[in-house]
């Protein structure tokens, strides 16, 4: 067993240098500005004030939290019925149906992206179907309905697999016990597959939840420049502000809402799996 | 039957390495001529035609690595890390910022016989007063692309820029995203300069901003502009000149307009960095892209004006490429500016910009 955990020491640099160290790299740029030519860093709290004490920012901040919310609900509305669905499927007709929604991941995410703007636009072939009965044109580009759509397009299969490994991970005999003690199908549905497939959903909303509250490329190009979420804040000051220190504290001011909802959904999970074992 | 594919596979071996051979002598020419063979361009994507880079490997037998950026902070940023090249092919402003930091080399002009094309409009602009360091690649104006069937030329002519301060147009616009160059249209039309970073003056410009997102609440885009305008999805739309080319080029009802009140005026050109590897061979590379052939190719291909004024002339006169399209040769008003290095005006702008995009 000892020799085994060897093993691990490469991953373990590979994570302090690339994962820890930039995170240190963050609050240190988060912390700081840039001072005068004898003192290089000063400490501050004023990238902080900065952003909350400016309402643009807020909204900016609220709207990235909605969105990436709507998102995610779609996906588990979306999602989870497809999941159930492909779940109850044969054995081979599971694996085609995997096949299918990992399909699209394999194609590059911005390439995806763009062809939606040939879809939306205003002369797209949506438009264009629209407009064979007489309806339209409907402007979809550059709307919250397009920043929407391309996200619950690019992140649901994560979602659909989460919740589809769980249910397969069920043991099916729980269900044919609940039957036999009388429960109907709603039953069976609410009381048994439901609480069991929670695990799946909550990690599938974690994996949803974390790109779409920090994307900027999708809200870029389906919502155009006037279109800002907080990942498009943290871009402009990184690439184009050239204000390091304030992206960091904008990185990090996300980094801790992604904790706490990380820390808020694992516990949804451990009580879930407490009530269980209480009842 | 295997005997014959035995010597085809000989007869090809021979076959290679003969053009091996081949090459290495010609590289070897241009190893002797100019120190090395291999040419490094730093330059935007999408500025270049297609058979410029083949067509000058071939004549010099020589190879060009070209490597592409998006933006020119984006150029900078990559260049001060150390990365060597032998030319760039950055904008203006950029230029100016290079040669205050001494990162380029002096242009040795009895090795680019062909300057003798370059238009008068092009030479001794600001940011390099006498060109000792920069030969222009294009150049053009910013402006506003219209639908002539529904924004009527005089109206442009009246309001300028304020044109997009008339919520007549609401919703039916689009803006260049980019931060100096929105500034510089809010400046221009408040009468100051896009150079300014007077306090006062930028806060002016900034209210005008927001002002514009309340009356027509524009699309904030960079490229995407050139499609939506060919689809004529929106009335009124700030564009770079070059792309404007594009646009009217591909859609009669579009014209092109610049304000009166002044507009920014742009650069792009070729520098040689102080710690290019191979020189004698950009210098060639210069006088190559400035020579008619190829700056013909070059400027259809691309659709920004040339600085090579015979094809300038030639593009505009009759039976041009370009006869009759208002926006390929860029005119000149007496309050048109060229932008000037200014790194913290630059990045004020930038920070205010970012709240101009999201305000609501």
């Amino acid at each position: 067993m000892k020799s085994y955990r060897k093993m691990t020491y490469p991953y373990v640099v590979w994570i302090s240098i690339m994962i820890v160290l930039p995170m240190f790299l963050i609050m240190f740029y988060a912390f700081t500005k840039t001072g005068n030519s004898v003192v290089q860093f000063k400490f501050t709290f004023e990238n902080f004030i900065r952003f909350f004490s400016d309402t643009i920012f807020l909204e900016v901040l609220g709207r990235s939290l909605r969105v990436a919310i709507i998102t995610t609900v779609i996906c588990v509305l979306l999602g989870y019925p497809a999941a159930y669905y492909i779940a109850k499927c044969s054995e081979g007709l599971k694996m085609k149906w995997v096949l299918i929604i990992t399909f699209p991941t394999w194609i590059n995410m911005l390439v995806r992206t763009y062809a939606w703007i040939g879809i939306l636009q205003d002369d797209g072939v949506i438009n264009k179907l629209l407009g064979l009965i007489g309806i339209g044109p409907v402007t979809m580009m550059y709307t919250e309905f397009a920043v929407i759509l391309g996200m619950v397009y690019n992140f649901i299969p994560f979602m659909i697999l989460q919740i589809y490994t769980s249910l397969t991970k069920m043991d099916y005999s729980l269900i044919e016990a609940a039957q036999d003690l009388g429960a109907d199908r709603l039953r069976c549905f609410t009381k048994v597959t439901l609480p069991l497939s929670l695990p799946g959903v909550i990690s599938g909303i974690t994996l949803v939840f974390l790109p779409a509250v920090s994307s900027f490329c999708i809200p870029k190009l389906l919502g155009g420049g006037q279109y800002v979420l907080v990942g498009n804040v943290i871009e402009s000051q990184f690439l184009t502000s050239g204000d390091w220190n304030f992206g960091s504290a904008i990185s990090l001011i996300m980094a801790i809402i992604i904790m706490i909802s990380l820390y808020v959904t694992k516990k949804l999970d451990k009580s879930e799996i407490q009530e269980r074992s209480a009842t | 039957m295997k005997n014959f594919k035995r010597i085809a596979a000989v007869a090809l071996i021979i076959v290679m390495c003969i053009s091996a051979a081949g090459c290495s002598k010609k590289g070897g020419d241009a190893k002797e001529k100019y120190g090395s063979d291999v040419l490094k361009v730093f330059m935007p994507g999408e500025y270049i035609a297609d058979n410029l880079i083949p067509d000058f490997e071939k004549e010099f037998g020589v190879t060009v690595i070209p490597e592409l950026f998006d933006s020119n902070e984006m150029m900078y940023t990559k260049f001060s890390a150390g990365e060597s090249y032998d030319i760039l092919i950055p904008s203006d402003y950029m230029i100016e910022r290079l040669i205050k930091e001494e990162q380029l080399q002096k242009i040795d002009k009895n090795l680019i016989p062909n300057m003798k094309n370059l238009a008068p409009e092009v030479l001794n602009a600001a940011y390099d007063s006498d060109n000792s360091y920069s030969v222009p690649y294009f150049w053009g104006t910013v402006g506003i692309v219209y639908n002539k069937n529904n924004v009527p030329l005089s109206e442009l002519e009246s309001k300028g820029w304020d044109i997009f301060r008339d919520s007549k147009y609401a919703g039916r616009a689009y803006f260049y995203d980019s931060e100096r160059d929105g500034f510089m249209i809010a400046a221009k039309q408040l009468g100051y300069s896009a150079n300014s970073s007077d306090e006062a003056e930028i806060n002016a410009e900034y209210e005008w901003l927001l002002d514009m997102k309340k009356a027509t609440d524009p699309v904030f885009v960079t490229d995407q502009v050139i499609d939506g305008m060919i689809n004529g999805t929106k009335d009124l739309a700030v564009v770079y000149s070059g792309d404007a080319v594009t646009i009217l080029a591909e859609n009669e009802d579009m014209g092109y307009f610049t304000p009166d009140c002044g507009t920014n005026r742009w650069y792009d050109a070729m520098v040689i960095p102080a710690n290019a590897e191979n020189p004698k061979l950009a210098h060639e590379f210069i006088n190559f892209v400035l020579s008619d052939d190829i700056s013909r190719d070059n400027t259809e291909a691309v659709g920004y004006a040339s600085p090579n004024g015979n094809i300038l002339d030639e593009m505009v006169g009759e039976g041009g490429e370009y006869e009759g399209n208002e926006a390929y040769y860029p005119r000149k008003y007496d309050l048109d500016e060229i932008y000037h290095d200014d790194e913290k005006l630059r990045k004020t702008l930038s920070g205010l910009w970012i709240k101009v995009t999201a305000a609501h």
